[in-house]
């Protein structure tokens, strides 16, 4: 190894050494990308509000009936209050993992979790009811 | 450069290569709120397959809904519902409207797609719902059937001028088979539409077949079983999804034409076919049949499926036995 570099011309050593960097920085860069998990609003198709799962806080997201209260608290986030007539969305609890859904359909809501490891493996893939 | 130079320099870009520069093919997931409920497509592809199959997927059950909705103005089931006379409706809507007819006509009636006067009535998915008087049911019902509706090409001749046309039993089903045409359309291989737990799947998951849980109908959160499924739709009806209560007695959607009150033969009923139009009929027309006659119409129809009785027996049609796998 120390023959070819000793062979190599400057120029050459430059762009080994180059590449030699771009290849781990990359590297390095995938595996620090541990993904967090984000909480994701949106109203009517359009996202409103992200925010990382782990910094609690409470956010009201303004709909066609009025606004709607999410808690983020403990790594879960949840409807604490809202305008629409059944509060479906109330009842549905607290999401975390990747994937969960929190929906008001009347005030067109739909708040999901993204990001985080995929290795938590729900029983199933859909749930038909 | 020497050879040996030339082969790190190669090895060196491999080795670039290898760090994530190619796209692989992942999960796309994304939902939006359509027809009254929250749609969830999941694509197994590289996201520049799946993102544009995705965007064109909802932007067909927009479509659709725009087609088919009785809360959209002017839509073909709005003016079905508003207009007295004959009604012209596109191609699509005639053709789910014979569909619905077939299982409607096989059924006896206990599918149904004149029941809108009915369900007015009960309110049962309004914020004031009732249980209304026997002569105001009697009312509801009155020219209602498999022959309310006479199909002549796109024309709908209603055989009264008040019937109210609903489609809430069909039109999910068929904009989910749009969608999954659309996917197939744009190259996607392996993924799942799911209205609101109605539900079609392309191919398997890409590394197994899809899990699918079905609902408890009487234990909120828990499965009743789990079924390993790939192309193919499944649809669930059940008492415990919309209902309310009055002194103790469950009122839920899903209304006998013969009674115009909640059917009470069973307390779920999960179809397995080919297109999610069929499951979604079918599986309203099962569970207003009960037990008995529901499994005898899914074996005429060449459909699986598991039912769960009003006293809670399960059965399952022998075609999903190897299937179903039980918590």
């Amino acid at each position: 190894m120390k023959q070819f570099w000793a062979r190599m011309l400057p120029g050459d050593r430059v762009v080994v050494l180059s590449l030699l960097l771009v290849a781990v920085g990359l590297i390095l860069l995938q595996l620090g990308r541990a993904p967090g998990r984000t909480v994701v609003a949106e109203v009517d198709g359009k996202v409103v509000f992200t925010a990382p799962l782990a910094s609690d806080r409470q956010v009201s997201l303004p709909g066609p009936l009025g606004t709607t209260e999410l808690q983020i608290a403990q790594g879960q986030a949840r409807i604490i209050a809202s305008p629409c007539p059944n509060k479906v969305c109330i009842r549905m609890g607290a999401v975390s993992d990747r994937g969960e859904l929190l929906a008001c359909v009347p005030n067109r809501l739909l708040v999901r979790i993204e990001g985080g490891d995929d290795h938590e493996e729900s029983s199933y893939d859909l749930l038909s009811r | 450069m020497s050879t040996c130079l030339r082969k790190l320099s190669v090895l060196l870009l491999l080795l670039l290569a290898l760090t994530g520069c190619e796209e692989r093919s992942q999960r796309v997931s994304r939902s939006q709120l359509l027809m009254g409920t929250l749609v969830d497509i999941v694509v197994v592809a590289p996201s520049s397959v799946a993102e544009p199959a995705i965007d064109a997927a909802f932007a067909e059950m927009h479509r659709i809904e725009n087609l088919m909705s009785p809360h959209v103005e002017q839509s073909d089931v709005w003016r079905l519902s508003h207009q007295p006379g004959p009604v012209t409706v596109s191609a699509e809507t005639a053709e789910v409207l014979r569909r619905g007819q077939i299982v409607a006509s096989e059924s006896g009636g206990a599918f149904d797609m004149t029941l809108g006067r009915l369900k007015q009535l009960w309110g049962v998915e309004s914020a004031t719902p009732r249980v209304p008087s026997d002569e105001e049911i009697r009312t509801a019902l009155q020219g209602i059937g498999p022959d309310a509706l006479r199909l002549e090409g796109h024309t709908v001749y209603k055989r009264r001028p008040e019937l109210q046309v609903d489609l809430g039993g069909i039109a999910k089903g068929y904009a989910i088979d749009r969608a999954v045409a659309v996917l197939r359309q744009s190259g996607v291989r392996h993924a799942s539409v799911n209205a609101g737990g109605d539900l079609r799947l392309i191919g398997d998951r890409g590394d197994r077949p899809w899990r699918i849980g079905i609902q408890h109908p009487r234990q909120s959160g828990e499965l009743l079983a789990t079924l390993d499924l790939e192309d193919i739709a499944v649809v669930t009806s059940g008492d415990y999804e919309r209902f309310f209560e009055r002194d103790g007695v469950r009122y839920h959607h899903l209304f006998d034409p013969q009674t115009g009150r909640p059917a009470r033969g069973c307390q779920s009923v999960t179809v397995v076919t080919d297109e999610a139009m069929q499951a979604d009929a079918l599986a309203t027309a099962v569970f207003v049949l009960g037990p008995q006659r529901g499994m005898e119409f899914l074996r005429q129809n060449r459909a699986e499926g598991i039912l769960v009785t009003a006293s809670g027996e399960v059965l399952v049609t022998p075609g999903l036995q190897s299937r179903v796998h039980w918590p």
